[in-house]
This record gives structure tokens, C-alpha cells and sequence, in this order.
């Protein structure tokens, strides 16, 4: 409950900050009006940009993967020879 | 050795569409913000304007893609909640 009320306190503070720029006329009105519609494009272009550097420093870790393949290999044969069924290969 | 190969192509593939992903949001967001911000301080008659629609579709495009995102978001939930019921009865 206490996190929906922290959110929408937020937006209503925002709403209000708008609105205050819209009656002040500090910038031009027609960039007040694109003003919300241009933080939500902003956000999500954001959002995209995060999630591709992200992707791009994506760790592999080489050794660990030839450390799980041999794992992997040995929990096989330990499972085969106690009869349970490993399927593919 | 496979394994290492195979680590390696995804990790590749992992870089390019990173890096795919983070210059599409970048480039809409200088787009975007050249269309709503600087173009408006531009003369009507410079060559600029032929690279950019008319100011409408700055609005109507982040619309119209906020509302199909919704209406997908809603179909998609209602389509989920329907086949739980019928597995349910």
C-alpha cells in the first residue's frame, strides 16, 4: 500500500510541475505540451539503450563453462550406471 | 572444444544484437529529439525539413504505438485468463 501511495505522490508532484510550466510560460508552450510525451519516448529509448549495453558486456566465463561440461559429463556416466534414463547425445 | 565454439557464436551473437539494439534506440532518440526540439526553431523553408515528417506525426506515431502496446498488453492477459478457466473447467 505504502508503495502505491509513494508512486502516485510522485506523478501527482510531476503532473503539478507540468502544470506550473504550462501557467509560467518559462519555455515556449508548445514544447510544455510535448514536454510529457517526450520524457516517456526518452524513457523507453533509455530503457532499450540499457538493455543493449547490457547485452554487449554479457560475461561468458570460458572456464566455468568447460568445468559445467565436464560436470555435466561425469553426472551422466554416474546416473547411467545407477540405470536412469539420460536420453539425448 | 564444441562447447567453446558454441560459447563463442553466441557471444558473438549476443555483441551484434546488443549493439543492434542499442543504436536503433539511439539513433530514435536523436531523431526524435531533433523533430520535437530543434525543428520548430528552424525556418520553413531549409533543406532539413525534407528528412523529417510533419510535426503531427510526432505526436500521433509515440501514440498510436503506446495504445497498440496497451491493447496487445490486454488482449494477451484476457487470452491467458481465458484458456486458464477452460483448462480449470
Amino acid at each position: 500500500m505504502k508503495h502505491i501511495v509513494k508512486i502516485m505522490s510522485l506523478l501527482v508532484a510531476m503532473t503539478a510541475v507540468w502544470v506550473g510550466l504550462l501557467q509560467a510560460s518559462i519555455v515556449p508552450q508548445s514544447y510544455t505540451w510535448l514536454l510529457p510525451l517526450y520524457s516517456v519516448v526518452s524513457l523507453g529509448c533509455y530503457g532499450l539503450l540499457m538493455v543493449g549495453v547490457g547485452l554487449m558486456q554479457f560475461p561468458t566465463c570460458p572456464q566455468e563453462s568447460l568445468l559445467l561440461q565436464k560436470d555435466i559429463i561425469e553426472a551422466k556416466e554416474f546416473l547411467k550406471q545407477r540405470g536412469v534414463d539420460v536420453g539425448s547425445d | 572444444m564444441q562447447s567453446v565454439k558454441v560459447a563463442n557464436t553466441m557471444e558473438l551473437a549476443d555483441r551484434a544484437v546488443g549493439f543492434l539494439l542499442s543504436f536503433i534506440s539511439l539513433s530514435i532518440f536523436t531523431y526524435y529529439t531533433f523533430w520535437v526540439i530543434i525543428l520548430p526553431f528552424v525556418q520553413g523553408d531549409h533543406f532539413v525539413h525534407k528528412y523529417f515528417l510533419p510535426q503531427e506525426y510526432a505526436i500521433l506515431i509515440p501514440v498510436f504505438a503506446g495504445v497498440t502496446l496497451l491493447s496487445f498488453l490486454c488482449v494477451f492477459i484476457g487470452y491467458v485468463m481465458l484458456r486458464s478457466k477452460k483448462k480449470k473447467a
